[in-house]
């Protein structure tokens, strides 16, 4: 049987609406609408347990966070934190990468260790780091006495001169394999007639890095630093379960903030216009990223 | 020095080098082990030594028998399977239009909404979603952590399988629409046979991504006979002034399912992960 052009157009665009509905549906219920909540609450009154709470409240939510004495040092620790954070995934990460790139025997095996930490739950990174970190029985600690390099064992969680990069370098020790593996898949990618030509032009390998892997390196390093600088920046897992927030506040950071008002003091309104806070700074970052983008583009391909 | 035998130092030094990565990728796993075979008096050492003088699964059998770890195991396993089937078949679905209609301004505008739901971090919508879900009557129940952890899945599934369809000929298709299949019993009997290995490694993508989460974990579900293994981690921590060794017990618990499956399909995971790399 002939189906008319028409009626076989009609079908597809049903068949299209049909397989898109469910992904639709869940993205509107339960990323879509809980955002218009946030952007809206963040000027009303709201309470997590008593819905007699309510009523637009123009900026008092915003004045509120801003005027709460622990807000700018947990901006300064965000930013801490994510920066930090991802400069030593990205040094990790590529270090790992030229390393897993070299044509040897047994790099499979060493792919497979590398990429590992990545595969565990957080929860079980941060607590396992924190045991070894211990300073009462801790490996590590007693590692750092027995050769001599520390004299008494360092807190390295508990005491806020430590706690900061404790907690980045636990991050990085769980993050930079995904850095490893986009690095390794680009590095891939690159023809090996271009080393060659280099080699044949006299450069060595730390010139060949810069001047042929490098340059072809710039359009992943862009995606991840910048999926990076989101995830961590707003990364909850990490810093709970290994300080909340401590010592004497010196790892707090906004998502551990925005926690505390809204499931610790049920205030909904300051804990939405913290988040619109965030959300307003993650989109600045998109932005930021959005030109470089169109820079490297126009780069490579004029 | 000649080309060969500087090859040779190079390849000396990157073992060394790659010894050393391993070391720092692989010992705290190694170190879980060892503590969760340790019993309490060596847990509690001054010094830790890396031989267990007398090993024992009391560990084990205390988080298993005194605290529900078999439960946990039980509710991340139905979660986690729950999010990755239901997934795979809203994002099979999705992708496929993805790839094949790709000109319709509802797929682009899809597409888009998609990329952007990325940027939105979990953490912002903690307090909407929570309320969300209380007020469909689904908060402390496996439902709520279904829902959300296919939703946050859904975008990268999507984008990765459409990737996958665009590797298959559309010929194959034409066959099977001229021997009068519809579009869906094409999808389902022709083209889906044929992505098995895409299909396993975004499997494996929700699948690990449910079963580590933890923040709506934590806070969804306050009922301890529902909770999954990641908050239930960090629950004992708290409870009991730390007892290291049943927490590493516990933690050997949390990785080995992930891990046995890594094991086993890595090849798929490792490659899958590079092809959506280099789209990015």
């Amino acid at each position: 049987m002939r189906v008319g052009a028409d009626s076989r157009k009609t079908t597809n665009r049903r068949f299209v609406i049909l397989a898109l509905s469910p992904a639709l549906l869940f993205l509107a219920v339960l990323i879509g609408y809980p955002l218009v909540t946030v952007l809206t609450d963040a000027f009303q009154d709201a309470h997590l347990v008593n819905p007699g709470v309510g009523g637009f409240v123009g900026l008092d939510n915003f004045h509120k966070v801003v005027s709460d004495p622990h807000f700018f040092p947990a901006v300064s620790n965000t930013l801490v934190w994510t920066i930090g954070s991802v400069i030593g995934e990205f040094v990790v990460g590529l270090s790992a990468a030229l390393l897993l790139n070299r044509k040897m025997r047994g790099q499979g095996l060493f792919r497979v260790a590398t990429f590992i930490p990545w595969l565990v739950p957080i929860v079980v990174a941060g607590m396992t780091w924190e045991w070894m970190l211990n300073p009462d029985f801790g490996i590590i600690n007693s590692l750092l006495t027995s050769t001599g390099l520390v004299d008494s064992p360092i807190n390295f969680l508990g005491d806020k001169e430590w706690a900061m990069s404790t907690v980045i370098f636990v991050n990085v020790w769980r993050s930079f394999p995904y850095y490893t593996i986009s690095f390794l898949a680009a590095m891939q990618a690159i023809p090996d007639e271009l080393f060659e030509a280099a080699a044949l032009d006299g450069a060595n390998a730390w010139r060949r890095f810069w001047s042929v892997t490098m340059p072809q390196l710039r359009s992943v390093s862009l995606i991840i630093v910048f999926i990076h600088l989101i995830w961590t920046a707003v990364n909850f897992d990490f810093i709970w379960v290994m300080t909340q927030g401590g010592p004497n506040y010196a790892t707090m950071t906004l998502p551990i903030l925005i926690y505390r008002y809204s499931l610790q003091q049920f205030d909904v309104g300051a804990a939405s216009a913290l988040s619109t806070i965030m959300f307003l700074g993650t989109s600045l970052i998109f932005v930021v990223y959005y030109r470089y983008r169109r820079r490297l583009s126009d780069e490579i391909v004029g | 020095m000649s080309i060969t035998s500087q090859r040779r130092t190079g390849n000396a030094v990157s073992y060394v080098l790659l010894a050393i990565l391993s070391v720092y990728t692989l010992f705290p796993f190694i170190w879980m082990v060892i503590s969760s075979l340790k019993p309490r008096e060596e847990i509690r050492a001054r010094t830790p030594s890396f031989f267990i003088q007398s090993p024992t699964l009391d560990n084990f059998v205390r988080v298993f028998v005194e605290h529900n770890f078999l439960e946990y195991l039980r509710n991340s396993l139905i979660v986690s399977l729950a999010a990755c089937a239901l997934s795979l078949v809203i994002s099979l679905l999705a992708g496929y239009v993805f790839s094949r209609n790709y000109r319709m301004r509802l797929v682009q505008g899809t597409n888009f909404g998609m990329l952007v739901s990325q940027m939105i971090p979990g953490v912002l919508l903690l307090v909407p979603l929570y309320i969300t879900m209380r007020n469909l009557g689904l908060l402390d129940s496996y439902a709520s952590l279904i829902l959300a952890y296919t939703t946050f899945v859904i975008p990268l599934s999507t984008f990765m399988l459409s990737s996958a369809y665009d590797s298959i000929p559309m010929s194959l298709e034409e066959a099977a629409e001229i021997d009068g299949a519809s579009r869906l019993k094409t999808l389902t009997h022709v083209v889906l046979p044929v992505m098995l290995p895409s299909i396993v490694s975004v499997g494996l993508y929700s699948f690990i991504t449910a079963w580590n989460e933890f923040m709506f974990g934590y806070i969804f579900i306050s009922t301890d006979s529902l909770r999954t293994i990641t908050p239930a981690l960090m629950l004992f921590k708290g409870a009991n002034s730390v007892d290291w060794g049943g927490l590493m017990a516990g933690s050997v618990i949390a990785v080995l399912p992930v891990a046995i499956i890594f094991l086993f399909l890595q090849r798929y995971f490792i490659s899958g992960l590079m092809s959506g790399a280099v789209k990015g």
